[in-house]
């Protein structure tokens, strides 16, 4: 009787450690699958530091194979894709994530942000403007949700609603967005001069103002409205005032200040301000404009003296490009012929020089833009300073 | 920690071979469709062997079920996969 006992307690005490053992080994099996999850996980980190995406991608598709519940594996994922411009894959993969049963709210905001990324790529815009409205509706990732709709809506030159939305984003993250949001006033105001609604144009440049009062654009548009509108002693004050806001953009202001000068024939406020320009300024624009002040008032000889003295204190191919076409009346002969060459040289050479460049992401440009056509960032782009360019 | 646990078994089959030799009897069980006699020795073994099958069967087939359930959902999750745009 007494080993029944012992027998009726051995199996319970056995039972229990048999469960013990069994669950202690498939802790141990997990662990070394975490392990190995892990050493995939650097070794795709490893391979898309070195930049080697493909190999990153299949690595990243394995481990997202061994673990379905791994949501940063195939957001990292959805975000190689979309880099390498599958956007497709992108898409059906951040969809499925988002589909994803039992995902957290936290997750799913996430994935549908990246998703959102994927349509915009894909030039999906109404669709991308969808989710980030949702987004920003659920106040779930608002911040990056409105920058992406202010995206949108610059692409989509909706002027009004990038105002909206740059408003709310000043309120939401604090940030200073009113030389931005000038910008948009600005591109209001030039539609609306184009479209004869000078009004118009007028409040719109009131309101960038307000925004940002030492606004260069503002300023050039407001002079060149005053310019259409023949009120050109105004268009000077506008544009000298522009000078004043950023003396960088001085290329960009001097040909509409020059004319706005010969217009309202004020040639010795022109000669002061330009003078006065040369002690602040270090680019060649006012040289050449008050060379060319020269030789309408005191004749060609006077100009090319200015000149060669300017260009000896500030060398520069423009300025020497000018200086040969001053003096290629005055040569004959076989000298004339080698300024010939000298002068399609240095005009070769400031044919394939770009003349700006974006002071945030260096996309070299020939032309000026105000918004970057690389980074989409505004009034970064501005006229390099060196020797053959400004 | 290996050697401690070698020593552990060591002892172990050491206390059973003991135990077998000093319990050698035989004694009687009525299963109710048959009757076995086994000797003390084994019938001890006989408790420990199933009881810890048992527990490791129990939190084998624990596992393993939960694991098919969590694979039959996504499963059916990647099924619901909505079109290709």
């Amino acid at each position: 009787m007494n080993l029944m006992y012992v027998l009726a307690l051995l199996v319970p005490v056995a039972f229990v450690l048999g469960w013990w053992a069994s669950r202690q080994v498939g802790a141990r099996r997990s662990g070394a699958e975490v392990s190995e999850l892990s050493s995939d996980y650097f070794r795709g980190l490893n391979y898309l530091l070195n930049e080697e995406q493909d190999k990153a991608i299949e690595v990243f598709l394995k481990l997202a194979e061994y673990n379905r519940d791994t949501v940063e594996t195939h957001l990292a994922l959805g975000n190689l894709f979309r880099r390498r411009g599958e956007v497709d894959r992108a898409i059906r993969l951040h969809q499925h994530l988002v589909s994803r049963p039992g995902l957290s709210d936290a997750m799913k905001t996430v994935a549908l942000l990246e998703l959102g990324e994927d349509y915009m790529r894909a030039g999906l815009l109404d669709r991308a403007e969808a989710l980030f409205s949702d987004l920003v509706a659920m106040d779930a990732h608002a911040p990056s949700a409105l920058r992406h709709l202010i995206a949108i809506y610059q692409h989509e030159r909706d002027w009004h609603k990038a105002i909206e939305h740059a408003r709310r984003l000043e309120v939401m993250t604090g940030e200073d967005e009113a030389p931005m949001i000038a910008q948009f006033y600005c591109e209001l105001a030039d539609r609306s001069r184009q479209h004869g609604a000078r009004a118009e144009a007028r409040d719109y440049l009131h309101q960038a103002f307000e925004c940002q009062p030492d606004c260069v654009r503002a300023f050039m548009l407001t002079g060149r409205l005053q310019s259409e509108d023949g009120h050109h002693v105004e268009a000077v004050t506008a544009y000298e005032a522009a000078v004043a806001a950023d003396i960088a953009f001085t290329p960009e202001i001097l040909p509409p200040l020059l004319n706005s000068y010969a217009h309202s024939q004020q040639m010795e406020r022109a000669e002061g301000f330009l003078r006065s320009m040369l002690e602040r300024y270090h680019g060649v624009s006012p040289v050449l404009a008050l060379t060319h002040l020269y030789r309408q008032r005191d004749g060609e000889r006077a100009a090319i003296d200015f000149l060669t003295t300017q260009l000896r204190l500030r060398p520069s191919v423009r300025g020497l490009m000018a200086l040969i076409d001053a003096t290629m009346d005055k040569i004959e002969g076989e000298a004339r012929e080698n300024f010939l060459i000298l002068r399609d040289l240095t005009k070769k050479l400031l044919e394939g020089q770009a003349m700006y460049r974006c002071s945030r992401c260096g996309f070299g440009a020939k032309a000026h833009h105000w918004q970057c056509p690389s980074c989409k960032s505004w009034s970064t782009i501005r006229p390099i300073h060196g020797v053959a360019s400004e | 920690m290996r050697l401690l646990a070698i020593i552990i078994l060591l002892i172990f089959i050491a206390a059973g071979i003991v135990l077998g030799a000093l319990n050698a009897d035989l004694v009687g069980y009525d299963l109710a469709f048959a009757r076995v006699k086994l000797p003390k020795g084994a019938a001890l073994l006989g408790a420990v062997v199933i009881g810890w099958l048992l527990g490791g069967l129990t939190a084998w087939l624990g596992v393993s079920s939960r694991q098919r359930r969590q694979h039959r959902q996504q499963s059916r999750a990647d099924k619901k996969l909505p079109a290709q745009p």
